[in-house]
């Protein structure tokens, strides 16, 4: 059973959430939240998971009621972590989705920070990248809407993982600066490196990342996304 | 107070020309008949507040309501992009939008610190960001008690805070469920205040969940059912997603906007006054 590219960003994306506990994961994204339904179906059992709506959804069963008011002391409490989008990101994990060009008349207004500012000093967070390209990893970032590692982050500061469709990173370096994981099968480094608007972290033997198991793959297909959602994120 | 009127007299009475008003809502129960009420009226230099703008405040900028947008995420839910307020941001059309930008959290708690009658709310938020340096309604603040380091954001209390509900008492209690939002912080942080709601009933029964909003704590109550369409009213409408679709082709296009605006919020003018006349 070959997996697909998507496949293999699900499974890369659930792992951000491996070893999580009983908090919530707030993905953002089809994948992401594959990612995290298939964590919660295997390996992390104890996610709390909400609807997209107000409710926590245990499959189809709803285990709570979470409004949008609630979340907030959810992230001020840190027992979440969430993996959102980003228009930019930087080396260190500063990532953008307010406004592209000039902040005062900016060449492209985009949907504003949102949780970003609160999400990253509160809680882990992990970002998702369906293309990944030097548009997306600049050498600076327009503005700093989540918070990377070379600026005040505070104690409850973490930038999990970036999960791309064509690597994951980390930023496991002595400097907190960007790192090539693992890339996915038939993706070269080059390709990571020539798709990075910076220079990349890049160690000695970088690993594949792992292939879906036979058990997770039909999950995916046969549960979790039987209208194949996934293939229009990562073709 | 909660007094029972129309949703002309209510806007009429309640929004003037540089109010800061707040329309809230979240997924459901947003007031979308009393934006365009507003658009209707003609006011100018607005200053809008919202956690989420969507559709409704797309209108408003697009025809020409506001000069400030707070805010803390704005999008066409579902879809993608907000085009009449991207078109005022980057190119000041019809007329230049100033934006301020919070974190979700952040906009919360301001209204919650308004509702309190406090001067500012405290979170962990900001630091770090961009934000600080852009925004004046950003501080730090050291804690008396740990000495860390915090963020301040002023309260909010705008001069008019408008909601949808679900329904309201004669006395002019509103009661709202489902997904509330911040549907009670922006009404009790507001000076002045209007609820819009699906009915007027003799009596209130008990909801799982439900929000009473007592009727001393709202200027105005009026009845407008489907009033927070294109979104829903939960027990009460779907969502109309389709409008929500369409919304993206009507506003990438100045002139396709400006029909639209003509051919609907403004054709009931015509109509209302036809019916004077």
């Amino acid at each position: 059973m070959d997996a697909s590219r998507a496949e293999v960003c699900v499974v890369a994306c659930a792992e951000a959430w491996r070893g999580d506990g009983e908090i919530l994961a707030s993905p953002m994204g089809i994948i992401p939240r594959l990612g995290a339904e298939l964590a919660r179906h295997t390996f992390a059992p104890d996610l709390l998971l909400s609807d997209g709506e107000a409710y926590l959804m245990a499959g189809d069963t709803v285990e709570g009621w979470l409004p949008y008011r609630a979340v907030f002391g959810v992230v001020a409490a840190g027992t979440r972590h969430v993996m959102m989008g980003a228009s930019q990101l930087d080396r260190f994990g500063n990532q953008n989705i307010s406004a592209v060009g000039d902040w005062a008349r900016p060449r492209s207004q985009l949907l504003g920070v949102r949780g970003a500012p609160g999400n990253t000093v509160n809680h882990p967070t992990s970002y998702w990248v369906p293309r990944h390209s030097p548009r997306v990893f600049v050498e600076r970032v327009d503005m700093v809407c989540g918070v990377g590692y070379d600026r005040a982050g505070g104690r409850f500061h973490e930038i999990r993982l970036v999960v791309t469709n064509l690597a994951v990173l980390d930023f496991d370096t002595p400097d907190r600066a960007m790192r090539l994981r693992s890339v996915h099968p038939g993706v070269s480094v080059s390709d990571v490196v020539a798709a990075t608007g910076f220079p990349l972290a890049v160690p000695d033997g970088v690993p594949e990342t792992r292939l879906p198991t036979a058990a997770e793959l039909a999950l995916i297909r046969d549960r979790l996304d039987r209208d194949a959602r996934r293939d229009r994120e990562v073709p | 107070m909660g007094e029972i009127t129309s949703l002309r007299d209510a806007i009429a009475d309640l929004a003037f020309d540089g109010a800061t008003v707040a329309l809230e809502g979240f997924t459901h129960l947003i007031p979308v008949a009393a934006g365009q009420e507003i658009i209707r009226q003609g006011r100018r230099d607005l200053t809008l507040v919202r956690m989420t703008p969507d559709i409704v405040y797309d209108q408003m900028i697009g025809a020409g309501c506001a000069r400030k947008l707070v805010f803390s995420w704005a999008g066409n839910p579902g879809v993608g992009s907000l085009h009449r307020f991207r078109d005022a941001v980057q190119n000041g059309w019809p007329v230049p939008l100033e934006i301020e930008e919070h974190s979700h959290a952040g906009m919360a708690n301001r209204y919650v610190a308004g509702a309190a009658g406090l001067p500012f709310a405290v979170l962990r938020g900001y630091v770090g960001t961009d934000l600080v340096a852009q925004t004046p309604n950003i501080k730090p603040i050291t804690c008396p008690f740990t000495g860390e380091v915090l963020t301040a954001v002023p309260a909010l209390n705008p001069d008019v805070g408008i909601v949808h509900a679900q329904r309201a008492d004669r006395a002019g209690n509103v009661q709202m469920w489902g997904i509330t939002g911040v549907h009670k912080e922006v009404v009790l942080a507001s000076k002045r205040s209007l609820v819009t709601v699906e009915e007027i009933v003799d009596h209130l029964d008990p909801r799982p969940g439900a929000v009473i909003l007592p009727h001393w704590a709202i200027t105005y109550v009026a009845e407008v059912p489907g009033g927070a369409h294109p979104s829903y009213a939960m027990g009460y409408s779907e969502r109309d997603n389709d409008y929500y679709q369409a919304w993206d082709a009507i506003s990438r296009d100045r002139d396709a906007f400006g029909d639209w605006l003509t051919s609907t919020v403004m054709r009931e003018v015509r109509a209302i006054l036809g019916d004077q006349a």
